[in-house]
């Protein structure tokens, strides 16, 4: 157990390097020139070569990532010549609005894709798998932005029953105390400014998660399909388990294991995909922020958002790893088990598996 | 055991078909395993053996052709009829590897039967007859809490007896349920399906492709070829005097550790064989 997740960790550790080196490369090959940036628009030659030796960008290749390294170490991710405050404060602010929406598109993915998939499975080839397997198929067709504007013109536009953008209604305030608007309405108690941006959150976290539905609703739907074929679930069809104990408690378990590693993966492509989403809705977040540093020529903004998002992604993966152990016993190392004594065979208790 | 007694399963005209074949899978079998009987169902591998057992536990819907386990029809039985007919009839499968959810305890495989038939609601209750039944197969009661992966083939079969023990049904559907096993861990295991039919006075069907196995457990035997059954008849009358020329080429098959006799054997097998 302490070895895996040592090894994990290792393996998170070598990750990262790599996700620096390659920040530190587009920051070297992207154009714009940050020199020009950081002195301002209408420095002269002097003063632009004043701002490069400033930031180091005269010295050796090498010699500036070591000082970048260095930097990102001590968690300086640079400062953002949009907002003239450190990326990493500026990434503190929009991050959490980033997460709450995140979280909402998983959890309606995982409301939607589980059980769709599961059905899809039970029902091979008959009506409801082909029903199912098109309707996740046009959600992951459609981009994120189009599905969100169609989204807005639907529900906002026509019926009216869900806000166009924002995150609250004018004339609803939250104290900021972590940033994700949910939370913040909760944690104060405030509960008609939950209900309000709540409400607000819904579309955009259908349009982000349409395109991963799919994703998870097949894989399910495939390791579903072989978990059903298997000799235990006719064997606990013929004990007189019900149905839903069969799918779910035989099934559904073993089947989740391919999902859990999918989910993870989302969780950071999803935090990638809040830029689409974000603009769309007009929603402040890590998405919106790495837009507007792309606009700005904002290098280091954008950069410590790929960053940001990186380690976002690296993480899920670890706690998705934590998560199987727990789910799948197999994955665990082996306890010792033949020094039991059984009764009745001489052989190791050492099975194949 | 043969006799006058009741009959507790009974099977007739039983046919499968499965779309897109020529040849029915299984093509009116009946027979009758009366209490406390075994019937040994032998025949080569995709003879149709299994499938007869799949349609007998209701997990397959048969082409035609009646099931009767006791006085209730298997076939026609409502979702809840069949519920508590499957408390009677419990199945045994060949592979133990793959017949027990890799992700479940001891305990819960085995006191899954219990669990959803509601014959010990309590926890604690489960887990005494649980381990009753463990140790009724030659298992310690500290297997309870471990996954199959950590037991042997021999003692995985073992827990999926007493898993099919635990609702105490009256007729156990073995298929093939020594055939994946070791020589020796068979013995044990036939040994111990030997021992618990004297002891719970169980009803078998005993689905096996290996003549001995049969001949060692059964009361009965019946030889199937092709989805029909050829010959069915008391051990001693097939084993001893074998009527279809297909259950002597079966017999025939079987291999006598002995070179010289073995030799023999084949002699005068084949000269009988040319002489049919």
């Amino acid at each position: 157990m302490v070895r895996f997740i040592t090894r994990r960790l290792g393996q998170l550790v070598i990750v990262f390097a790599g996700l620096v080196v390659v920040a530190f490369l587009m920051s070297v090959i992207l154009p714009g020139d940050p020199g020009r940036a950081a002195a301002g628009r209408n420095a002269t030659v002097a003063q632009v070569a004043e701002a490069r030796h400033r930031l180091g960008l005269d010295r050796p290749l090498l010699m500036q990532f070591g000082h970048y390294a260095a930097r990102i170490l001590h968690g300086d991710l640079g400062t953002s010549v949009f907002t003239h405050q450190s990326v990493l404060s500026d990434i503190r602010q929009v991050l959490p609005s980033s997460v709450e929406l995140v979280v909402a598109g998983m959890i309606i993915n995982l409301v939607i894709a589980v059980p769709l998939g599961v059905l899809a499975a039970y029902r091979r080839g008959r009506p409801a798998d082909v029903v199912a397997r098109l309707f996740v198929l046009v959600g992951a067709a459609m981009p994120a932005f189009w599905l969100g504007l169609m989204l807005q013109l639907i529900f906002a536009d026509q019926l009216k029953i869900l806000p166009l953008s924002g995150q609250l209604s004018f004339g609803v305030d939250v104290r900021r105390i972590t940033g994700a608007t949910t939370l913040d309405a909760l944690l104060e108690g405030n509960f008609p400014a939950f209900g309000d941006a709540l409400k607000h959150l819904i579309l955009p976290a259908i349009a982000l998660s349409a395109s991963f539905i799919a994703v998870v609703a097949r894989t399910v739907r495939s390791s579903m399909i072989t978990a059903l074929d298997s000799d235990y679930i006719v064997l606990a069809r013929a004990t007189g388990a019900k149905e839903w104990r069969v799918v779910v408690r035989h099934g559904l378990r073993n089947a989740l294991v391919p999902a859990s590693t999918i989910l993870g993966m989302q969780l950071g492509w999803m935090l990638g995909a809040t830029v689409l989403v974000e603009s769309t809705f007009n929603r402040t977040g890590l998405g919106a922020y790495m837009v507007t540093g792309v606009l700005q020529n904002d290098l280091y903004a954008v950069i410590g958002s790929i960053l940001t998002i990186g380690v976002v992604f690296l993480l899920a993966n670890f706690a998705v790893d934590l998560i199987q152990l727990w789910l799948n016993p197999r994955l665990r190392p082996r306890r010792r088990t033949s020094a039991v004594p059984l009764v009745t065979s001489p052989a190791p208790a050492g099975g194949v598996s | 055991m043969t006799g006058r007694s009741e009959v507790l399963l009974e099977v007739d005209g039983l046919v499968q078909r499965y779309p897109g074949t020529r040849n029915a899978a299984v093509d009116d079998v009946s027979f009758q395993i009366r209490i406390g009987e075994t019937l040994g169902l032998v025949g080569e591998s995709g003879c149709g053996k299994s499938t007869t057992a799949r349609c007998i536990a209701g997990l397959t819907r048969p082409t035609g052709g009646t099931v009767r386990l006791g006085t209730r029809d298997v076939l026609s039985a409502s979702r809840s009829a069949l519920k508590s007919l499957r408390r009677d009839m419990q199945m045994v499968f060949q592979d133990p590897y793959s017949s027990l959810n890799p992700r479940m305890t001891v305990a819960d495989l085995v006191g899954e039967g219990l669990l959803v038939h509601g014959l010990r609601p309590e926890r604690r209750a489960r887990r005494d007859r649980v381990v009753e039944l463990l140790d009724m197969v030659g298992l310690p009661a500290s297997s309870l809490e471990r996954r199959p992966r950590s037991f042997s083939g021999g003692q995985r079969q073992r827990i999926a007896i007493a898993r099919a023990l635990a609702v105490e049904p009256r007729l156990l559907i073995c298929d093939e349920p020594v055939s994946s096993l070791d020589v020796s861990v068979q013995a044990q295991v036939l040994n111990l399906f030997k021992k618990l039919r004297t002891q719970l006075g169980l009803s078998m069907l005993f689905i096996a492709h290996d003549l001995a196995v049969v001949r060692y457990l059964c009361d009965q035997v019946a030889v199937m070829q092709s989805g029909r059954i050829v010959e069915i008849g008391s051990r001693d009358q097939v084993y001893g005097a074998p009527r279809h020329h297909y259950t002597r080429e079966l017999l025939a098959a079987v291999p006598v550790p002995d070179p010289p006799v073995e030799r023999e054997r084949m002699r005068t097998f084949r000269i009988s064989e040319e002489s049919t």
